[in-house]
C-alpha cells in the first residue's frame, strides 16, 4: 500500500469553551517520512495529534488520512502513543498485546504470534506471562511501545516520544522510528526539544499558540534561517558582543551561536575571535532549528 | 459491535480472575444453606429456660403444674396415635407406655378423647397412669428424639429454697436462674402484686407463656365464684374465628394455605438479593473506569475505539459478570430444591420450592438485568468524571441515595403489593425494578408490568444516550471533576452530539 500524502490538514479549528487550542492549522504530511510537530508546551500539538486519531473532532477545517481518507475509516490502520500512557496492570503482558492488536482488527491468531515474537526480539520473552505489574518502568515503556505497533499501522503518531525514556530506551525509540520510514511508514511525533527533531526529521512544522508558524522540508526550514557558526569557546562571554557580520548571539556559556549576516565574511570573524576567548571548536553551518523557532515566534509576537 | 464485544470480553476476563468475584458466588449458597441448617442446629441445642415460683395463693402453682402436664401429654398422645395411624419405624420406636396409652386413645371417640386429655394429669384411669409413670421418669434426651414442642424441653422450673426472694434475686443476677414469679395471695380478686423478675427483658416468651398458663386456672376459678356452668362458660370464651380465604387466578374463592403465606415473603429476599447483585457490580463498573482513567489507558483505547463502544464494552462485560453471578445464584436456589427434601424434612423444602417459582426467578433475571444497566449507566458517566478513586466515592453518595429507598420500603410492600406506594414506586424507573421484584407475589395485572417496563426501557435508553455524552468528554478530563451544572450542559448540548453521531455511523 503505497499512499503519497500520509496526513493533510486544512485550515483546521478547536475551541474547548473559551480557549482556541487550535487555530486554523493546515499541513501536508508527506507518506513514507519522519514528520516532526514542534513547539512549546501548550501550543496545541496532542490536541492536533488528538484530532489526527479522531478522539477529539475538529470544529471546523477537514482532516484526510492516508490520501484524503476520513480519520474514523482508517482507525485501524494508524498507530498511536500517547504521551500519558499505561497498561492494565492484573494482565499479563502478551495478552495487553494482543488485547490492543485485537483492538484494531488484528485476528487472534496472528496477533498472538506477533506479540510473542515482539516480546522476543525486544529482550522481553520472559516476562509474556507475567502480570505487568511486576514490569520495570523501562519495560513497561516498551511494552507500550510494541503495543502500538503490533498491528503494523501504516502511520504512526507519536506523542513527546522520547520524554521520560532512559538512554537505552531513548535509543531503542530512535531505532523503531528509523525501521519505521524504512519499511516505507509515515511517523509522526511531537517534541518541544528542537535538536531531537533536528537529529531524527525529514519534514518539520512550528506549532505556537495553536497555529503554524513555519513548515516545510527540514533542509528548506533551516536554510531560511541563514548562516551561523558554532563556537565552542572559554572565556567571557561578553567579549562576543560586537563582532564583525554578526547579527545575533545565543550565549550559552561554552558554546555560542553566532548568527551571521548575508554578506558576512567568516573568516574575518574568525580572525576577530581569536584575541578575545579561548576558542576550541569553529564551524559553519546553518541556523538551529531552536534559533528560527525563536525568531519565528517572535515575529509573530511582532505582528 | 466486534470492538464493543473485545471490550466486553476483556471485561468479563478481568473480573472472573479476581477473588471478589469468587466470593461473591459462593457467599450465596453458603449463606442459604447456613440460614436453613443453622436454625436447624440450634433449635437442637437451646437449653430449656430455668424458673422459680413464689407462690402465695397456695393454689396457682399446683394446677398450673397440672395443666402444663395435661397439655404436654396431650401433645404426645396425639402424636403418637399419629405414628399409630401411619405405622412403620416411627411407631416400633416408642416407648411401650406411650404405645399403649395411644392404643387406649385410638380406640375412642372425639369427646372422649379430649375428657381423656383434661384428665390425664390426674392419673386415675390406668392408662393414663402408665403415660404419666413414663412421663416422671423419662429423661430430656429421650423427649428430644420425639422432636415435639413441649412445654416441658423449652421451660423447667426449679424449686424455691429458703429466703425466697433474697435467695432467687441471687440467682437471677448470676444467671443461674433466668426469671421467677410471684403469685399474690389472692390472684382471682386481683392481679396485683404478682410479679416477673428476670435480667432479660427481650426475651419474653416464659413471662407470656406462664402468665397464659395461671390465668386459664385463675379464670377457672372465677367461673366457678360466679356460679356459671361449664357449658356457658365455654359458650361464653368461644371466640369468632374468621376463617381466612383467598381469590384465585378464576376468580372463585379457594383454601389459604401456607403456601400463600410464605409466598408472599418469599420475595423479600429476592428484593435483597437483587439490590446486593446491582449495587455491587454497578460500584465495581464505576471503580474500575476510574481506575482505567487514572492509569492513562483512556487515550490508547479512545485511539482504536469510540468512547461510546468503550463505554458500551465495559457495560456490557459487567452485565455478564453480574448474570453469572446471578445464574449461579439461580442455579442454587434450584439445586436447594432438588437436594432440600431429602436432606432436611418436608416443611423447609415447601418454602424452598416457592422461592424457586419460575414467576420470581425469571422477574429476578430480568430485573436485574435493566437496574444494572440503568444504575450502570448513571455510575460510569460519574466515574468518567473521576481522577481517581476518592473523588469516585464522594461522587458516589448521592447517586447510591435512590438505592436505599427501596430497601426501606420493602417491607410495607411486601404486605400491601398492590398499595398506593408500591404503585406508585413502580413507576419511578430507578425504584422499578426493586419494587416490581416486590410486587411480584401480588399477582399483579399485565399491564402494571408492561407500563413498568416500557418506562424502564426509555429511561435506559436515556441513561445510555446521557452517559455516552458525559463519558465521551469526561473520560480525557484531567484536573477538578466538572460541577454539576457543567455536565447539565454536556447532557444539553447538540453540538457535542454531533459528532458522536457521525462517528456512530461510521462505524456501524
Amino acid at each position: 500500500m503505497a499512499f503519497s500524502t500520509a496526513v493533510q490538514l486544512e485550515d483546521v479549528w478547536k475551541r474547548f469553551g473559551a480557549v482556541e487550542a487550535v487555530r486554523g492549522v493546515s499541513l501536508r504530511v508527506p507518506a513514507g517520512c519522519i514528520y516532526g510537530l514542534l513547539g512549546p508546551n501548550g501550543a496545541g500539538k496532542t490536541t492536533l495529534i488528538r484530532m489526527i486519531m479522531s478522539i477529539f473532532f475538529a470544529d471546523s477545517g477537514r482532516i484526510g488520512l492516508l490520501d484524503g481518507q476520513q480519520a474514523l475509516a482508517v482507525k485501524d490502520q494508524l498507530g498511536y502513543l500517547p504521551e500519558e500512557k499505561g497498561l492494565y496492570k492484573k494482565m499479563k503482558v502478551a495478552e495487553v498485546m494482543i488485547y490492543f492488536a485485537r483492538l484494531k482488527g488484528v485476528a487472534a491468531d496472528v496477533a498472538q504470534q506477533r506479540a510473542a515474537e515482539l516480546l522476543q526480539r525486544y529482550g522481553l520473552g520472559d516476562y509474556q506471562d507475567r502480570r505487568c505489574e511486576v514490569l520495570s518502568k523501562g519495560m513497561e515503556q516498551k511494552v507500550q511501545l510494541l503495543s502500538a505497533l503490533i498491528h503494523e499501522p501504516e502511520l504512526v503518531i507519536l506523542d513527546e516520544p522520547f520524554s521520560g525514556l532512559d538512554p537505552v530506551n531513548r535509543d531503542l525509540m530512535r531505532d523503531v522510528i528509523l525501521q519505521m520510514r524504512r519499511d516505507g511508514k509515515t511517523v509522526i511525533f511531537s517534541t518541544h526539544l528542537m535538536e531531537q527533531a533536528e537529529q531524527l526529521c525529514d519534514f518539520v512544522a512550528l506549532i505556537n499558540k495553536g497555529q503554524k508558524v513555519v513548515d516545510g522540508a527540514l533542509g528548506q526550514v533551516l536554510a531560511s534561517g541563514g548562516r551561523a557558526a558554532v563556537l565552542d569557546y572559554d572565556g567571557d562571554g561578553h567579549l562576543l558582543r560586537d563582532l564583525p557580520g554578526v547579527t545575533r548571539v545565543n550565549d550559552s556559556g561554552k558554546r555560542a551561536e553566532l548568527f551571521l549576516a548575508e554578506d558576512a565574511d567568516s573568516q574575518a570573524l574568525l580572525a576577530a575571535l581569536v584575541p578575545k576567548v579561548q576558542i576550541r571548536g569553529f564551524a559553519l553551518r546553518t541556523a538551529s532549528l531552536h534559533e528560527i523557532f525563536i525568531r519565528a515566534i517572535g515575529e509573530a509576537d511582532d505582528a | 459491535m466486534r470492538k464493543i464485544a473485545l471490550v466486553a470480553r476483556r471485561e468479563y476476563a478481568e473480573h472472573v480472575r479476581t477473588k471478589g468475584f469468587w466470593i461473591g458466588v459462593l457467599a450465596f449458597p453458603l449463606i442459604l444453606a447456613l440460614s436453613v441448617v443453622v436454625p436447624v442446629l440450634l433449635s437442637g441445642t437451646k437449653q430449656a429456660r430455668t424458673y422459680a415460683v413464689i407462690d402465695h395463693s397456695g393454689f396457682v402453682l399446683q394446677e398450673v403444674e397440672k395443666g402444663i402436664l395435661a397439655e404436654d401429654l396431650g401433645i404426645v398422645l396425639r402424636d403418637a396415635a399419629e405414628r399409630y395411624r401411619d405405622g412403620g419405624q416411627a411407631w416400633e420406636r416408642l416407648p411401650d407406655a406411650v404405645r399403649a396409652a395411644a392404643k387406649g386413645y385410638v380406640s375412642l371417640d372425639e369427646a372422649e378423647r379430649s375428657a381423656l386429655i383434661q384428665d390425664l394429669a390426674a392419673g386415675e384411669d390406668e392408662v393414663a397412669a402408665g403415660l404419666v409413670e413414663w412421663w416422671q421418669q423419662v429423661s430430656a434426651e429421650e423427649l428430644e428424639y420425639l422432636g415435639l414442642e413441649l412445654s416441658r424441653s423449652r421451660y423447667a422450673r426449679v424449686e424455691v429454697g429458703d429466703d425466697p426472694p433474697a435467695a432467687l434475686n441471687r440467682m437471677v443476677k448470676d444467671g443461674s436462674l433466668f426469671a421467677y414469679f410471684v403469685i399474690s395471695p389472692d390472684p382471682v380478686a386481683s392481679d396485683e402484686g404478682c410479679k416477673y423478675i428476670s435480667l432479660n427483658l427481650t426475651d419474653q416468651d416464659l413471662r407470656r407463656w406462664f402468665a397464659d398458663q395461671a390465668f386459664q386456672v385463675v379464670r377457672a376459678r372465677r367461673i366457678e365464684q360466679a356460679g356459671l356452668d361449664a357449658e356457658t362458660s365455654d359458650w361464653l370464651q368461644t371466640p369468632v374465628h374468621f376463617a381466612e380465604r383467598k381469590v384465585d387466578k378464576r376468580g372463585d374463592e379457594a383454601e389459604v394455605s401456607t403456601v400463600d403465606r410464605v409466598q408472599q415473603w418469599a420475595v423479600v429476599p429476592f428484593v435483597y438479593l437483587l439490590w446486593m447483585a446491582i449495587f455491587i457490580n454497578a460500584q465495581t463498573l464505576m471503580t474500575n473506569t476510574v481506575e482505567e482513567k487514572s492509569s492513562r489507558l483512556i487515550e490508547v483505547l479512545l485511539s482504536a475505539l469510540s468512547p461510546f463502544e468503550l463505554m458500551a464494552g465495559k457495560i456490557a462485560g459487567t452485565a455478564a459478570v453480574g448474570l453469572t453471578l446471578v445464574f449461579t445464584w439461580v442455579a442454587c436456589v434450584v439445586v436447594g430444591v432438588l437436594i432440600a427434601p431429602v436432606a432436611l424434612g418436608g416443611d423447609v423444602a415447601s418454602i424452598v420450592g416457592i422461592a424457586s417459582t419460575p414467576l420470581y426467578l425469571w422477574s429476578f433475571v430480568f430485573y436485574f438485568l435493566a437496574g444494572f444497566l440503568l444504575y450502570a449507566c448513571l455510575l460510569v458517566g460519574a466515574g468518567s468524571l473521576c481522577n481517581s478513586l476518592k473523588d469516585a466515592q464522594s461522587l458516589m453518595l448521592p447517586l447510591l441515595v435512590p438505592l436505599i429507598v427501596p430497601l426501606l420500603t420493602m417491607i410495607p410492600i411486601t404486605q400491601d403489593p398492590n398499595g398506593t406506594l408500591a404503585r406508585v414506586m413502580s413507576y419511578i424507573p430507578l425504584f422499578t425494578p426493586f419494587v416490581m421484584m416486590n410486587r411480584a407475589a401480588g399477582s399483579l395485572p399485565l399491564w402494571e408490568y408492561l407500563a413498568t417496563t416500557v418506562l424502564l426501557l426509555l429511561s435506559i435508553y436515556f441513561a445510555v444516550r446521557g452517559a455516552g455524552k458525559v463519558f465521551r468528554i469526561g473520560i480525557l478530563m484531567t484536573g477538578k471533576p466538572p460541577r454539576l451544572g457543567e455536565v447539565m450542559r454536556w447532557l444539553t448540548a447538540k453540538e457535542d452530539i454531533s459528532p458522536a453521531e457521525r462517528e456512530a455511523d461510521q462505524v456501524s
